[in-house]
């Protein structure tokens, strides 16, 4: 080793083709605390690394000095005289010189490096180890919402059975010598086990459109304002107290699943007896255009707040009723929504103070 | 997915058999630079990369299905389908020399002969056995591979991969034969160096040659010895080669050791 090289501030070493120490500095030496006498001649410079530094030198160190004729940037842990280990980080270079090959390694200590890429590989870790538990807790959050809907449909369809039990007694005490006072009782009863009906209804509606394919939809040609106009001389009868207009717009064929449609009026025009102003009229409008056709419900009252506005067709949505007297779990748009859906359509609402609340379905026109 | 494109394989030379060259662990086909054109004269030869080095198709990396040698073997035996003519002659260096031996216990009559260089059944010392490492030994390696990321960067990876032959693109290319993303890297390790197919060894019928090395870290000469007393037809040749790729530093002897063993075959 040239001596101006002997305390070069890197470690160089020559070896031979199986790694052999031919020449080392004492730069080398002294970071490693041993004498070039130990070394020349009888170790190989595998031989100072760790266990793992000696599989890699053979899987990856030698093969790529034979391939490519050198190696860069190989960190390893080379083994100090006193048991220790030293990161360092080498570069090599396999030469022929007097027609034999050697290895020409340039060496310098890395133990900043090292700690600093530790560090790093550490957050990495600890990187992962969240990620890992936000996506556990949010799959056991997607598995409780889904067995949550299970249970709904499941419940939902086994309480149809007593209900309609009820309302096949209910319907036959009618029809008995009853006493005015008994009378309103079995009304009532009836009443309110419809109530329950259509909120069994609704729930299935959602635990399809959710869970299973989506609602059920029958397309047939269908005579829109006829339709219309039937669920709403149902409605009248339910809401005796509220005024009810139906405007027709335009004529001509449409293709739609009119249950469906009546479904939608119904769940329209609820909300807008519970959410509108009470001595306004709720106007229904059918409307047939060239390529489409839609169902809009107004009702005059205060505008829904813009920030419910946005979510309004999402389930469990509901709005603040003027009196408290909610009537359902909050899925009737959802379902109008989905309804509209099924059909190729959608749903959407504005409200304003001075305009009031109009919720439209549009209904694209069978081609 | 293609398995051509899958395993990056690479079909030359014609003849009445087909080589398939397996590299192990560590860098990737261009492993058999030296010694494959020599067969290409004889035989079809046939170079491929395991999912997950050299230039395999990295999205076909299945923690899983990779999570033992049999998914690197099923992938030998839809190659060796694919691309075979005629009797198949496998060499497989290292851990691939294992693969090689399951994907032949699953379809024996594929397989005409079995060419292991520098394998090992087992890398762990067990009981009497002398694989040569400990566990630890095992995990210092895993360390090794997380500090050398050997011109790895999961953002150059596809341009890497896209274009592996073409320099002028200006994408550096030190160190690309032993290029592979470093947690596949990990895997691949903690699959090869704790594997243990010991059980299989007896179950090969196939004429099968060791190419062991006097002097090699990964597969020391005990365990070539276990290979040779417990293959049916295991024939041991020892070859003069400090290291473990002898196909890249004495590429004639172990052409030499390989020739013998074909010719007594009658390959």
């Amino acid at each position: 080793m040239p001596s101006d090289l002997d305390k070069a501030p890197v470690g160089l070493i020559q070896t031979s083709d199986d790694g052999t120490f031919l020449r080392v500095n004492q730069t080398f030496c002294g970071w490693l605390g041993r004498s070039p006498a130990e070394l020349i001649g009888k170790q190989r410079f595998q031989d100072l690394l760790t266990m793992g530094g000696r599989i890699f030198h053979q899987t990856h160190w030698t093969p790529l000095l034979r391939m490519q004729g050198s190696i860069s940037e190989v960190k390893l842990e080379v083994r100090h005289a006193d048991g220790t280990t030293i990161p360092m980080v080498l570069n090599a270079l396999r030469v022929e010189e007097d027609g034999v090959m050697r290895h020409e390694l340039a060496a310098f200590v890395a133990r900043d490096r090292d700690r600093y890429e530790q560090e790093l590989v550490q957050s990495r870790k600890r990187l992962e180890e969240l990620v890992a538990e936000a996506t556990r807790l949010r799959d056991d959050a997607k598995d409780r919402a889904l067995f949550a809907e299970q249970m709904i449909g499941i419940v939902s369809h086994d309480l149809r059975n007593p209900l309609s039990s009820i309302l096949m007694a209910s319907a036959l005490l009618g029809t008995g010598e009853l006493s005015v006072r008994e009378q309103r009782f079995v009304s009532q009863i009836s009443r309110a086990t419809e109530r329950a009906n259509r909120l069994i209804a609704d729930l299935l509606d959602f635990t399809q459109a959710r869970l299973g394919g989506g609602l059920s939809v029958t397309l047939e040609p269908v005579d829109l304002h006829a339709a219309v106009a039937d669920g709403l001389e149902e409605l009248r009868l339910a809401h005796p107290s509220r005024a009810l207009l139906h405007v027709r717009s335009g004529e001509g064929p449409c293709t739609a699943d009119a249950s469906r449609l009546e479904q939608m009026v119904g769940n329209l025009v609820s909300n807008a007896v519970v959410y509108g102003q009470p001595d306004v009229p709720i106007t229904v409008t059918s409307r047939i255009e060239a390529s489409s056709f839609s169902i809009s419900v107004h009702n005059a009252g205060p505008p829904i707040p813009p920030a419910t506005l946005a979510t309004i067709f999402r389930p469990m949505t509901r709005g603040v009723a003027a009196g408290s007297k909610s009537r359902s779990v909050g899925l009737g748009l959802f379902i109008v929504r989905e309804i509209a859906k099924r059909h190729g359509g959608d749903a959407s609402v504005t409200s304003t103070a001075e305009g009031g609340t109009t919720f439209t379905a549009t209904f694209p026109r069978a081609t | 997915m293609s398995v051509k494109g899958r395993n990056h394989v690479q079909v030359s030379g014609s003849g009445p058999a087909t080589m398939f060259f397996a590299h192990g662990f560590g860098c990737d086909q261009n492993m058999w630079r030296l010694l494959a054109p020599v067969y290409a004269k004889r035989y079809r030869i046939v170079l491929f990369d395991n999912v997950g080095s050299g230039q395999s198709d990295l999205s076909a990396f299945d923690k899983d299905k990779y999570g033992s040698l049999h998914g690197y073997a099923d992938d030998v035996l839809e190659i060796v389908h694919e691309f075979g003519e005629g009797p198949a002659i496998f060499v497989g260096h290292s851990v691939s020399a294992m693969i090689g031996m399951l994907a032949n216990l699953a379809e024996p009559s594929r397989f005409a002969a079995q060419i292991m260089i520098g394998p090992s059944p087992c890398y762990i010392n067990d009981g009497d056995y002398v694989g040569g490492f400990t566990r630890k030994d095992i995990d210092s390696l895993l360390e090794t591979l997380e500090s050398n990321y050997l011109g790895w960067s999961s953002n150059m990876a596809p341009a890497i991969m896209g274009a592996p032959d073409q320099p002028q693109l200006g994408v550096e290319l030190t160190n690309s034969f032993c290029r592979t993303d470093p947690e596949i890297a990990k895997h691949f390790a903690r699959v090869t160096f704790l594997s243990d197919v010991r059980p299989e060894v007896s179950k090969l019928t196939t004429p099968t040659l060791i190419v062991q090395c006097n002097d090699d870290l990964i597969a020391p000469l005990t365990v070539g010895e276990y290979l040779r007393s417990a293959l049916p037809h295991g024939t041991l040749t020892v070859i003069d080669n400090v290291g473990h790729c002898p196909h890249l530093s004495s590429p004639s002897r172990s052409a030499s050791a390989i020739d013998e063993f074909l010719a007594k075959e009658g390959l």
